[in-house]
């Protein structure tokens, strides 16, 4: 694994020079040694020859899984950086390994204010040198934190020299040339030491770490690379990776938790956020985010961070909101087969199902409209969502979206038009937390009254509440009403407008242009860029408060021009794709 | 648009490469301490910022002959510490370093093997004619400096016969392994065989692969060994001049993936589909209709409900290449099937278990899809997972 630290390193250097004061782990040194040295086969010839020209063996420094081959004396030699260097990142490579730290300098307490007071510190991480620029980022900070952390506990009550103290006294004690002795004499007494450790171990199993320097700071951290690892085997979630899906975030997504509701009370402790703890109290998988901030109470911006947090630090995961229409299939890389652990994980969970029967009903695009039949009986339908949600958790399936794609003519778009571009960057660029800056359209208002009115009622987990439909269909006959006076001819100058001419004669060959009414969309939705494959229907759907079955008929009467086609929503559908 | 879909994975395309800003070479005086004697070009590297860094450049005794890169907020410094032992010397010992200069965000490790081998130049040279300790240094490498930093920022190579030996310099690039090819796949060149003196095998099978034969096929038709013929298509996947797609046939599945998006607003894209999926040169298909087939492909479509809908000859599209370039260009992907037998009959559930789909279960045991499918379809305990 390639981002687990092979060793952290504590150097120290003030006026008396520079020293090693503590690494972890420090018992493997010792005993391989013997080990490399063959006996030497005292018949063979030396190679004397072509000493200059013999290809040098690729030398490396990492022995399973931990650092070798450089002395204490060296590392804090090649660690105690020149004070031009000080308070800045540190990296360096040697050989196989990559060394990353946050040299940090800092005042003494209990020393006079100048040069000779100053103490430089650095904890240093050892990583394997293909460990990717993302992962050396992360360490950096860790150990910036850390180094923050003891210049204020330094600065509180002279914790750093108390602690470097015992430690050069320990090595100083210890009979020279065995460091172990020393080291673990040093894990004994000094909490800084203990705090390394514990720092080491959690990297190592978790990449979630938690520690209380001096008893005093929490540090707490996490390497998203390693963390997200207990819920996608194999696959290295990187930071830019959850940065993309962040801001693809939008009003109708909605949260997983992947962990039950109970279990997150010691996370929310430790965070401490109340607003994170109202939010909690509120969630279910089926309210959508716009929904959830409103029941907790919290700005929907709020919300987005909050979601952001749980999402970085592993907890939870993005999804569209569970509903009747949602088609899933299986994810491509779902581990199943029959050795899987995840059967009996699941059937401890579903002691009457057996996970492969599940999940094969999802070999063909299945909704969930589909699975429930009017019979059925709602303990069924509540086991049956009970079930998705496991497998969503699971990363084991994958929702389809239909998208829509314009395409007027029989070589595409006639003119590729600089209004999809600027849509397009708009919706990679723009600050998509603020879900009004991206659609600043007449119906954004109307669709925010109507949902402010819905939010009470969707507060029962229903299924997407039958009664949001209906006032947003409301909203649209009076949107439509006032527009019936208009005549077909004035649509058709509409189009003419903007629509290059050739695009126009293929329109107006499908019959549905003699409707107004559908043309009106048509050339709505066309000019707000909805059919360029970036927004799937749904989406269509929130943003222009159109009902399912209104948007499908048109889509089915503009199927000449108007190609739908069904995938994933790129955006959330990266925590179970590889 | 060249790299993108399967192409794309055998390249680390996250970090960046960047030329050589700068080369250095610095030794370690006996009066003076550590010094840059040459630089090209000059005053790159300032004393102020040497003197900050010396001690990684002129190490340690135990770091010498590593390669030691150390970056700081603008640079990235990439050296390898030598030391010749000889009594000639002051101190008993000459220390020297060639070190490259690269902007801070750049990979450098393609860049190791070079200052290796021209330290190695160089401390040939010393030690046969003490090239670099006669004090006359500055003078001699300056050209030499200067003529490998041009032609690695241009060609990537460089020759040097200065002094009695010669040495050749080439930046080859680091790039990941490609996974171990498997039986089931068809080998499709996405780009002109380049052409040279090819091995053996590579000439002997070069010729059958069409993007249609799958490596089996290969091996029997080339009339080399099977194993041979994997390790000649991973070699040519490595260097990027062969991609590995699924087997295809009328029966199978395929489906739409987000990148379906970019070929509809990518006018080179559309362009260089339309020639690659069409019947004959002189006509090209309507890009609609490409579009339209490509949209079509979803779970549960088969390529033969497909050929029935569309008639693709009729529109003038090759169905076959369609979905090659589709898979190469990574705007479809292929639906698998997995079966997986559910009763207690241990013998088949070895290779029912889940863990390979239909294609490799048919090429491990040589029986036609059409046949095991019926086969699977009868048996009730055989769970057909599709992903």
């Amino acid at each position: 694994m390639e981002v687990n630290p092979l060793s952290v390193i504590l150097v120290k250097s003030d006026s008396k020079g520079d020293r090693l004061l503590f690494r972890y782990p420090f018992r493997f040194l010792e005993k391989n040694e013997p080990a490399n040295t063959k006996r030497r086969n005292p018949y063979t010839l030396p190679n004397l020859e072509d000493l200059l020209q013999s290809p040098t063996q690729p030398t490396s420094n990492i022995n399973k899984g931990h650092l070798t081959g450089f002395t204490d004396e060296v590392l804090s030699s090649l660690f105690a950086v020149k004070s031009e260097l000080c308070n800045n990142k540190f990296e360096l490579k040697v050989n196989d390994v990559r060394f990353v730290g946050h040299p940090t300098l800092l005042q003494l307490r209990n020393k006079q204010q100048d040069a000779s007071g100053l103490m430089l510190i650095n904890v240093v991480f050892a990583l394997q040198a293909l460990a990717s620029h993302s992962v050396v980022t992360c360490y950096h900070d860790l150990s910036k934190r850390v180094g923050i952390a003891l210049r204020y506990e330094e600065k509180r009550c002279g914790y750093v020299s108390e602690q470097t103290q015992t430690m050069t006294t320990a090595h100083d004690d210890g009979y020279t040339g065995n460091s172990e002795s020393a080291f673990e004499t040093i894990l004994t007494k000094c909490t800084l030491a203990k705090n390394i450790k514990k720092l080491y171990e959690d990297l190592c199993s978790t990449g979630l770490v938690n520690i209380q320097i001096n008893k005093w700071i929490t540090l707490s951290f996490c390497l998203p690379q390693k963390v997200h690892q207990w819920h996608l085997r194999g696959k290295f979630v990187e930071p830019k990776d959850i940065d993309r899906c962040l801001k693809a975030l939008r009003p109708y997504h909605s949260l997983l938790l992947l962990h039950p509701i109970q279990q997150m009370a010691d996370f929310t402790g430790l965070d401490g956020s109340p607003s994170l703890e109202r939010m909690l109290k509120q969630y279910s998988p089926i309210k959508n985010l716009q929904t959830l901030a409103a029941d907790a109470d919290l700005t929907l911006h709020h919300v987005f961070e909050l979601t952001a947090h749980l999402v970085y630090w592993a907890k939870a995961t993005v999804i569209f909101p569970i509903c009747l229409t949602n088609k899933y299939v299986i994810a491509p890389d779902a581990p199943i087969h029959l050795n899987s652990p995840l059967i009996d994980k699941f059937s401890e969970a579903f002691p009457t199902a057996n996970l492969i029967r599940v999940i094969s009903d999802f070999a063909l695009p299945t909704s969930l409209g589909q699975k429930c039949n009017p019979l059925c009986h709602p303990a069924q339908q509540s086991h049956l969502v009970q079930t998705i949600i496991w497998m969503l958790q699971h990363h084991l399936l994958l929702q389809l979206h239909t998208y829509v794609q314009y395409m007027p003519t029989d070589h595409g778009l006639a003119v590729p038009r600089e209004k999809d571009e600027r849509l397009v960057s708009q919706r990679n660029i723009g600050n998509v937390l603020s879900s009004s800056s991206y659609h600043p359209s007449t119906s954004e208002h109307s669709r925010a009254e109507s949902e402010s009115g819905t939010s009470t009622v969707s507060e029962t987990p229903e299924l997407r509440s039958e009664s949001d439909l209906i006032n947003r269909s409301i909203n649209l006959e009076n949107v439509s009403f006032t527009s019936v006076e208009d005549e077909k001819q004035d649509y058709q100058e509409e189009l003419l407008l903007d629509f290059p001419d050739e695009e126009r004669g293929n329109i107006f060959k499908i019959p549905a242009t003699n409707n107004p009414e559908d043309l009106r969309l048509f050339a709505r939705l066309c000019r707000k860029g909805y059919f360029h494959g970036n927004h799937h229907i749904e989406e269509i759907m929130y943003l222009e408060n159109l009902r399912r079955s209104q948007l499908l008929q048109l889509l089915d009467k503009f199927r000449d021009v108007l190609i739908t086609y069904e995938t994933e929503d790129p955006a959330i559908a990266m925590f179970s794709y590889t | 648009m060249e790299n993108t879909g399967y192409v794309l994975n055998n390249f680390d395309h996250t970090s960046q490469e960047g030329p050589i800003r700068c080369i250095f070479f610095c030794e370690f005086h006996p009066t003076a301490g550590p010094i840059i004697s040459c630089q090209e070009p000059e005053q790159y590297i300032s004393k102020e910022l040497f003197d900050s860094i010396s001690v990684y450049i002129i190490t340690k005794a135990e770091l010498q002959k590593s390669t030691i890169t150390v970056t700081l907020s603008d640079y990235k410094i990439l050296g390898f510490p030598v030391r010749i032992d000889d009594k000639k010397y002051p101190r008993n010992a000459y220390h020297f370093n060639l070190c490259l200069v690269c902007d801070s965000n750049v990979r450098t490790v393609h860049y190791e093997p070079v200052v290796i081998k021209l330290s190695d130049y160089l401390m040939a040279m010393e030690i046969e004619s003490s090239f670099l300790s006669d004090g006359k240094a500055a003078t001699k490498l300056a050209p030499i400096l200067k003529q490998v930093i041009e032609e690695l920022n241009t060609k990537g190579e460089c020759a040097l016969t200065e002094g009695p030996t010669a040495t050749h310099l080439k930046v080859v690039h680091v790039r990941s392994d490609p996974a171990p090819v498997a039986d089931h796949q068809v080998p499709v060149f996405i780009k002109p065989l380049p052409d040279q003196q090819w091995d053996l095998t590579t000439q002997q099978v070069a010729p059958y692969i069409d993007g249609f034969n799958h490596v089996a096929r290969i091996a029997a038709l080339s009339d080399v060994e099977n194993n041979l013929v994997k390790a000649c298509v991973q070699n040519l996947v490595y260097y990027g001049v062969v991609a590995l797609v699924p087997l295809f046939q009328y029966g199978n599945v395929y489906c739409t993936t987000p990148q379906l998006n970019i070929l509809a607003h990518d006018v080179n894209l559309q362009n260089k589909c339309l020639k690659y999926v069409a019947v004959s040169q002189r006509q090209l298909p309507n890009f609609r209709d490409v579009f339209r087939m490509f949209a079509a492909m979803t779970r549960g479509t088969t390529m033969r409900d497909l050929c029935l809908r569309f008639n693709p000859a009729n529109l003038r599209i090759n169905e076959r290449k369609l979905v090659q370039i589709g898979v190469l260009e990574g705007l479809i992907r292929r639906v698998h099937k997995y079966p997986i037998l559910l009763s207690d009959t241990s013998e088949l559930q070895k290779s029912l278990s889940g863990a390979a789909n239909l294609d490799e279960i048919c090429c491990a045991t040589g029986v036609a899809t059409q046949q095991l499918e019926d086969q699977l379809e009868r048996d009730h305990n055989i769970v057909l997972l599709w992903k």
